[in-house]
């Protein structure tokens, strides 16, 4: 690989909160959209002269619809309270990475423009004039935040860095300065049907392929099935459930679910992607539009469920948008949504997690499970993000966290959770999400998972655990990737369906 | 009537309308402004109710803080719970007759004071000797410290030290209210603690300690965590549905 | 976007050194690739390669993992249809190191 060498941090007993490395990341500049990506998009793919204007008028139409933003520029008071909770600052010391200060950089800019202080006291207040100079660490920076919301849960007034790093990225789209990795996945995502591209003959080869191998593996013929009408349930997953390690192991676990429940299921050509990076970007039309895939493929096949693989993110859209956006949940009294609402099963939630299903089906008898065929594995369960601060599953606050866990717990008979302080809702990280998930941001994505890697080497040497489940698509790449960096074994990493996978009775 | 007190008079009128005016014009643009998606920090209350519960914690105990970082926690805890007695205390200077439970809490706002310049003191000391928290640090954070603090302590010289003419400025500021102006007392340590509370009530609409209305208005405090349940639409978003 | 030179022609390539043009690919290009990602392509490389362009050709997008693991099992012997032996192959990792030696656009997503 070209890419430029770096130091790997050395992973200590604690995190530990660096002294400041002013510049430190400067240089970790991800690839810009080119021309073909950007059209495709409907954005420029080159600053225009009046990028300036452009940017300004763009912020001023986001603080109109987003009160998140406007409130959260105004609300700092630079407390410091998130200076120390971003794992980018941890593992890279570089004080642009503190989520207050890369709030500021677009806050020096909203008062400058938007505010009567800025105004007429620039200094005073810390304003900035919009310059190419600000314009290259808004792309820079707002490119190393993985929009985890790991800040807002500490933060006295709930600033959530995400919600500005949206914003910025959206203006920086509209002047020509878009993302290489998610323009260009979120245009394959439209045009071919999920992130990866795989297109239907590919999909339906694979997945034929998966039905041979567990068959050959079980002695049981398990499906695959794709767009079959009329069937229940809908599976809606991560396109690198089809295609990555480890990720497959987990598309088998849900199929065996399936298979053992006696559940009819489906999953879409057209909807063969649950991840959607328009939440990445921060642009509610593109969001909607990667959205309502899943809507119109629930309407074409007729289902009365709707169920997510594990992908966290997706997850974050499911639960929390797809309502919203698409009308797939309850309690509309729009026409739109009411077409497919009264065609869903209103004694199930919709959508549901893969998690809740099993979970669900493992408690009430309807699958049996063997925990001891995963005695091998000493097991731990990373939360990522997106599920732990941004979602819910089961009907009290904190299932997200629970019901994963009972699932893991039913299936294996070792488990550990990691130090308190890096799990549930201050959870750590991967690194990789966000839409950093690319080779031109490993930098960032290795030190960025120091935290989560320090918190994991704790658990290994006190209860000798070997195996980390999670489950995000995204936290799986990562981590099998970025691991290794730090001793790890990249099979050490998967899916809690693989866990599930291995323990279920099929006959 | 002396020009100090006229300059006074008008100082206040000014920066009470400019308060009221600023905040109310704040509150209206925050509240106008659509929330289009549900984004509450999880885990987050499943109801109204909850939400109501959540938000009390927050403004009273400030509790995302208290996880967060015990030394802010104290010291802001302190100055602001401080400043809140001190500010109930002072009700006694603009109603006649005296509230009786302002009388209860005379005692303990005089000493407030004291908590409040401690609180204070604390928060710009970690200004200056955190690296992180002196790196985001702006001139103007440094400032609306050092004004709140001889606020203060002006406030304490005059309960503690050098007894202002107390009668002859609740004159002054129940004149202000029945818009029958009062001679101001020529107090120096008066007339700097009066004309910086002025300069606060100025700047506050247009500052950073907008995080007081803000937080009200925070999306991922405010909002109940029901988005399975409930469809919500924002004006500008429903719009999009229409066109499919 | 950057150009290659190998022996007197020019290749386009994108920032990461994957090639533009499929249609340009050749034996040539295969090998500075290689020499790029710092693999030294053996008879086991060349059987990666070839089946990554076969399945292309037909899908319009390189296999997934498992279908390659089980196409160089059948013809390489049980022993290597796994993924340590592709990692072997190419530490950095089958489909991205291997798609850009053979000439495929890179895969990406969240993978």
């Amino acid at each position: 690989m070209a890419a430029a060498e770096f130091d790997i941090p050395e992973i200590k007993d604690y995190i530990e909160v660096p002294k400041l490395r002013e510049g430190a990341m400067a240089h970790a500049k991800t690839f810009i959209a080119p021309q073909a990506v950007q059209d495709f998009m409907g954005y420029p793919h080159e600053l225009a002269d009046n990028w300036k204007e452009s940017a300004l008028e763009k912020m001023g139409d986001l603080l109109g619809k987003y009160r998140s933003l406007k409130v959260f520029l105004d609300a700092c008071v630079h407390c410091g309270a998130c200076t120390d909770k971003c794992h980018y600052y941890l593992g890279t010391s570089d004080p642009k990475n503190m989520p207050v200060a890369r709030q500021d950089l677009m806050r020096q800019v909203y008062r400058r423009y938007f505010t009567t202080a800025g105004k007429l006291f620039p200094k005073l207040v810390g304003a900035k004039d919009l310059t190419k100079d600000v314009l290259d660490d808004w792309y820079n920076y707002y490119h190393q935040c993985s929009e985890c919301r790991r800040c807002s849960v500490f933060c006295p007034y709930g600033i959530d860095t995400a919600e500005i790093t949206m914003a910025g990225r959206e203006i920086l789209n509209h002047i020509g300065m878009g993302q290489k990795y998610s323009n260009e996945i979120l245009g394959k995502v439209q045009k071919i049907g999920n992130n990866l591209g795989l297109p239907g003959p590919a999909l339906l080869d694979t997945l034929e392929g998966l039905e041979e191998d567990i068959e050959a593996d079980t002695g049981v013929a398990v499906k695959m099935p794709i767009d079959v009408k009329g069937a229940e349930v809908l599976l809606v997953t991560p396109s690198a459930d089809f295609f990555s390690e480890p990720h497959v192991e987990s598309l088998i676990g849900y199929a065996k679910v399936f298979h053992a429940a006696g559940i009819s299921w489906t999953l879409s050509t057209h909807a063969s992607e649950a991840g959607n990076f328009g939440l990445f970007n921060g642009n509610y039309e593109t969001m909607r539009k990667v959205a309502m895939r899943i809507r119109d493929a629930a309407l074409e096949l007729g289902v009365k469920r709707i169920v997510v693989g594990e992908c966290g993110h997706a997850w974050r859209v499911a639960y929390s948008f797809w309502n919203t956006l698409t009308g797939i949940g309850y309690g509309a009294d729009d026409p739109f949504s009411i077409e497919l609402q009264k065609q869903l099963d209103p004694n199930y939630p919709q959508p549901q997690h893969i998690c809740e299903l099993t979970n669900d089906l493992i408690k009430s008898g309807q699958i049996k499970v063997d925990p001891s065929l995963n005695d091998d594995l000493i097991v731990t369960y990373h939360d990522s993000c997106n599920v732990a601060r941004a979602s819910r599953m089961g009907t009290e606050p904190g299932g997200q966290f629970t019901i994963p866990r009972e699932l893991i717990k039913s299936v294996v008979n070792n488990f550990h959770n990691m130090a308190d302080d890096t799990i549930y809702e201050s959870t750590f990280c991967c690194g990789g999400g966000g839409g950093l998930l690319t080779d031109d941001l490993m930098e960032v994505r290795v030190k960025g998972a120091l935290p989560r890697a320090t918190a994991l080497n704790n658990v290994v040497k006190e209860h000798q655990v070997n195996f980390m489940a999670t489950i995000c698509a995204i936290c799986k790449a990562q981590f099998t990737k970025v691991l290794p960096k730090y001793g790890f074994d990249m099979s050490m990493v998967g899916g809690v369906h693989q866990l599930v996978s291995k323990a279920i009775k099929l006959d | 009537m002396s020009t100090v007190t006229i300059i006074y008079a008008g100082l206040f009128y000014v920066a009470t309308l400019l308060l009221v005016a600023g905040l109310a014009y704040k509150i209206f643009d925050y509240s106008r402004t659509p929330a289009p998606l549900k984004i509450p920090t999880t885990p987050a209350p499943t109801t109204q109710t909850g939400v109501v519960y959540r938000m009390a914690k927050e403004v009273v105990l400030f509790e995302s803080l208290f996880k967060s970082n015990k030394w802010i926690w104290v010291f802001g805890w302190m100055f602001h719970f401080g400043l809140l007695l001190v500010l109930l205390r002072h009700l006694r200077y603009f109603t006649e007759p005296v509230w009786f439970w302002v009388n209860i809490i005379q005692p303990f706002g005089k000493y407030a004071s004291l908590m409040m310049v401690i609180g204070l003191a604390g928060l710009l000391a970690r200004r200056f000797l955190v690296d992180r928290v002196r790196y985001i640090s702006t001139p103007s954070d440094y400032l609306m410290l050092v004004l709140l603090i001889v606020i203060g302590l002006s406030g304490i010289m005059m309960t503690f030290v050098v007894h202002t003419d107390i009668v002859a400025l609740k004159t002054f500021f129940m004149g202000l209210m029945y818009f029958d102006v009062q001679p101001v007392p020529l107090d120096p340590i008066l007339l700097v603690h009066l004309a910086l509370v002025a300069l606060l009530m100025l700047i506050f609409p247009i500052s950073k300690l907008l995080h007081a209305p803000g937080v009200f208005f925070s999306p991922t405090r405010n909002q109940a965590d029901n988005p399975r349940e409930h469809r919500h639409v924002a004006a500008w978003a429903a719009k999009l549905d229409q066109k499919n | 976007m950057p150009m290659v030179n190998i022996a007197g022609k020019d290749y386009e390539v994108d920032e990461e050194g994957y090639l533009i043009d499929l249609s340009q690919w050749n034996e040539d290009i295969a090998k500075y690739m290689a020499v790029e990602e710092k693999v030294d392509l053996t008879e086991g490389h060349w059987e990666v390669v070839n089946f990554l362009r076969e399945y292309y050709a037909e899908y319009q997008i390189a296999p997934a993992v498992r279908v390659l693991t089980k196409a160089i099992g059948k013809k390489l012997g049980p022993d290597k249809g796994n993924n340590k032996y592709l990692y072997e192959l190419f530490p950095y990792g089958p489909a991205k190191q291997a798609c850009k030696i053979a000439g495929l656009p890179k895969p990406t997503g969240c993978i």
